[in-house]
């Protein structure tokens, strides 16, 4: 799906979070909002995703406006930076809650439910864990599960709050050819926040780099590397 | 493992003789002497005070209005819980010190104060009189100052567990789809029922025992608004030690069973969640 | 999709305006019914004949008797449970021992018992026809219906406020402070008194006043063991009983007014405890 932010503003009280950004995305890109925090970027995905709404400004999916729609209907795969597990719910009905949320003449049968659940266990190379609670699993395999319960409901576009930051380099690295691999294998629109620039130019086909309310520079990571446009885009990657 | 581990502490002879002494003069030897009473009463003599139909009316009455008012905080404390830890508006931190007063008042002030104010003749008596409506000196007033003590436990249960819920998951609910209304039933509510649950079951063992603010609104008539601590209170001024121990041993196994239900819940949760 | 008319909800993830609304309603409106009505009419009642109908009430003699006989029943109750609290939580979070949960759920248990059955209990104990009840009565200490036995049935009832709220403080500070002033070369009177009590300061007043506050308003334990006996064995809240008995209303409710202005005053330092000391108060309380 094709993402259009179109002079998108947002204030919380009297501090502006962004000051009037457009980005242009295109359909089943890997993008990366890049920046230290308070730049912005965890604001602008919760923008896209619903959670939070612009001050002025418009979101188009698709050339459609979808500024105003409920977060229940955007069909956003949303992976939190908590990951935001059901502790109280089980891997499998983790993954199928927003396929059991639906109304029930668009909710699949049980059958259904269950076999699309063991085909997202297998996407995320952990087919045996769907009895397990969220509290018996490592930091890593709980992001892998957010993220097979963010595409259960076979999202238009993904966005990911900082999805690496709560685990150690080794895992790190794993996951990062993991997301990879899923993006490929989807062709969905994948959107991920991160503070961590290696991250950004080694994973993303596209980079934006944001500092204090506004986009920095947008560009493909080696021209971002090679003429980065401001100061603090010199600055932030080199770092 | 020894009884006690060898610890480099000071004070083990002195804090442990304090607490098993204290321990033992005011609450574990008053009570073995409630057993020992019972005991010498035999259990057939238990049985033949209890099964008389005074008594059961008294136990089943203030089992059966302890259990509704329970169910009314359960309700009423966790829209006050959900209020006070969500909502911000003018008041509410005089709404949130107000849950605490029936914990603080005393229990005769409470009684004769809901008695003034729910009598016929009372503020809101009268105008419930003029629909009909007889609340003092009847279930209904019994019901009232249940609530009334009971008030506190649930909402005081749940806020914390409310204040802890991380607000991505209710977030990441509605990015998956869910109404807010399934939000609330499927993922909100099944972490706050341990803490609800314990909440009820407190608030329950507090109102059936509870005798200062009941006796003053409830009528106190034989049969009918007769609660089981004042049958007690009266068997004890008749001198007939033996009827009150066997009611007192009625009730106090009525507060154990609740003690192991909270208990049992509060492992369940445990083992459920990982963390109560 | 396009319609741009949608009204903006103001979050994604809270409930509709009306909704909420309605909901602080429901909440402000039973607490109105509830709590702040019974309040306002301790007060109306109390002063339905004036300020000077309410204070001549509360200087009669068996009213002043009863002001004395609470605060000398709170005086002795509240230094014996903080003691007993503090060796309580010492001896349970400073050392290991087998049966230590079972040590938590006896300390608990007034909390569960009813106070009349906890009066009852202590009328069997040492009551005048029991053995050793009989005993204390014949070489001149009776319990039951003296003031032995009001202030035991008030230890009952108040038994668990102070330990339960060392409890979990302590054991959340550690052993390690202690056992740091230990190799210093400290004793252990200092240790409690330079190292445990300052941390637990907070925690400790707050268990001593909800004890304080229970102590003087307890009815149930207290009308069965202290017999009732006017200008001697009633306290605070049996007069209020007796008064109202005898339909004297203003004398009622002017004594009720007393404690009620205690508890006031007993919310008030506790949320401003609260307020100024939440890192060292317990995070769960119940009660």
């Amino acid at each position: 799906m094709h993402v259009e932010i179109d002079e998108i503003a947002k204030t919380f009280g009297t501090t502006a979070a962004l000051h009037p950004v457009s980005l242009s995305i295109p359909s089943g890109a890997l993008v990366a909002l890049l920046g230290p925090s308070g730049s912005g970027k965890t604001t602008l995905l919760r923008i896209l995703g619903g959670l939070e709404f612009p001050a002025s400004g418009r979101v188009l999916f698709d050339g459609q406006d979808a500024t105003n729609l409920r977060v229940q209907d955007r069909q956003a795969g949303f992976v939190f930076q908590s990951y935001a597990l059901f502790r109280h719910m089980t891997v499998f009905d983790n993954i199928a809650y927003g396929l059991h949320a639906r109304p029930r003449a668009s909710r699949p049968p049980k059958a259904e439910i269950a076999r699309r659940v063991a085909r997202l266990l297998q996407l995320i190379q952990l087919p045996d864990i769907g009895t397990r609670y969220p509290s018996q699993l490592s930091g890593g395999q709980r992001q892998r599960v957010a993220l097979a319960r963010a595409l259960a409901i076979e999202p238009r576009m993904l966005l990911l709050d900082e999805p690496f930051g709560a685990l150690d380099a080794r895992v790190r690295k794993e996951l990062r050819q993991g997301l990879r691999e899923i993006h490929d294998a989807t062709g969905l629109t994948t959107i991920f926040v991160t503070h961590d620039q290696d991250e950004a130019m080694e994973l993303a086909d596209l980079v934006v780099v944001m500092s204090m309310g506004r986009i920095e520079q947008i560009g493909r990571p080696q021209d971002i590397r090679a003429r980065p446009a401001t100061p603090f885009v010199r600055e932030f990657i080199t770092a | 493992m020894a009884l006690i581990q060898r610890s480099p502490m000071p004070g083990l002879g002195l804090s442990m003789g304090i607490t098993l002494t204290m321990l033992s003069i005011v609450v574990l030897a008053p009570i073995g002497a409630l057993l020992v009473q019972g005991a010498g009463f035999g259990l057939a003599g238990l049985w033949d005070t209890i099964n008389r139909p005074r008594v059961w009316a008294a136990l089943s009455l203030s089992f059966r209005l302890s259990l509704l008012a329970a169910a009314f905080n359960l309700f009423f404390g966790i829209l006050l819980a959900w209020v006070l830890v969500r909502y911000r508006f003018p008041g509410r931190r005089l709404i949130d010190a107000a849950v605490d007063l029936p914990f603080a008042l005393p229990t005769a002030v409470a009684g004769i104060a809901l008695t003034a104010l729910y009598a016929p003749n009372g503020a809101f008596g009268s105008l419930a009189r003029e629909i009909g409506w007889k609340i003092a000196y009847g279930q209904w007033g019994i019901f009232i100052a249940l609530v009334f003590v009971g008030l506190p436990f649930v909402a005081r249960t749940v806020q914390p567990v409310i204040e802890e819920i991380d607000r991505e998951v209710e977030e990441a609910s509605a990015t998956l789809g869910a109404s807010r209304a399934y939000t609330l039933r499927r993922v909100i509510w099944p972490m706050l029922m341990p803490a609800a649950l314990t909440g009820f079951a407190l608030s329950l063992a507090r109102a059936v025992g509870e005798y200062g603010s009941v006796i003053f609104i409830a009528g106190n008539i034989p049969l009918k608004t007769e609660i089981a601590p004042l049958l007690i209170v009266i068997q004890l001024e008749e001198f007939n030690y033996n009827g009150a121990t066997a009611i007192g041993l009625a009730m106090l196994t009525i507060s154990f069973a609740l003690l192991l239900a909270i208990n049992l819940i509060q492992i369940w949760s445990r083992r459920r969640i990982g963390h109560v | 999709m396009s319609d741009t008319t949608l009204p903006r909800p103001l979050s994604a993830v809270t409930e509709p305006r009306a909704i909420r609304l309605a909901l602080i309603g429901l909440a402000v409106g039973g607490l109105i019914l509830l709590v702040f009505a019974p309040l306002a009419v301790v007060f109306a009642e109390a002063l339905a004949q004036g300020w000077l109908a309410a204070l001549a009430s509360l200087g009669n003699p068996d009213a002043l008797a009863a002001i004395r006989l609470t605060l000398t029943v709170t005086a002795i109750a509240m230094p014996l449970n903080a003691a007993f609290g503090l060796a309580a939580a010492w001896f349970i979070t400073r050392f290991d021992f087998r049966g230590k949960a079972l040590l938590i759920t006896l300390i608990d248990l007034p909390f569960s018992v009813s106070p009349v059955v906890a009066g009852l209990c202590i009328v069997l104990l040492f009551g005048a026809n029991s053995a050793l009840g009989g005993w204390l009565v014949a070489n001149g200490h009776p319990i039951v219906f003296a003031l032995p036995g009001i202030v035991l049935a008030t230890l009952f009832v108040t038994f668990p406020f102070v330990a339960r709220e060392l409890i979990p403080v302590m054991i959340e500070q550690g052993r390690s402070e202690e056992e740091a002033a230990l190799t210093l070369g400290a004793s252990g009177w200092r240790v409690l008194f330079t190292v445990t009590l300052p941390n637990i300061r907070w925690a400790l007043l707050y268990g001593v006043l909800l004890c304080t506050a229970r102590a003087m308003g307890e009815f149930g334990a207290v009308a069965v063991v202290s017999g009732k006996i006017r200008g001697q064995t009633a306290t605070m809240p049996i007069t209020i009983e007796m008064l109202y008995n005898e339909y004297l209303s203003v004398a009622a409710f002017s004594m009720a007014g007393v404690l009620t202005m205690l508890a006031l005053l007993t919310l008030l330092l506790k949320t401003a405890l609260e307020l100024r000391h939440a890192d060292q108060l317990a995070a769960t309380r119940r009660h």
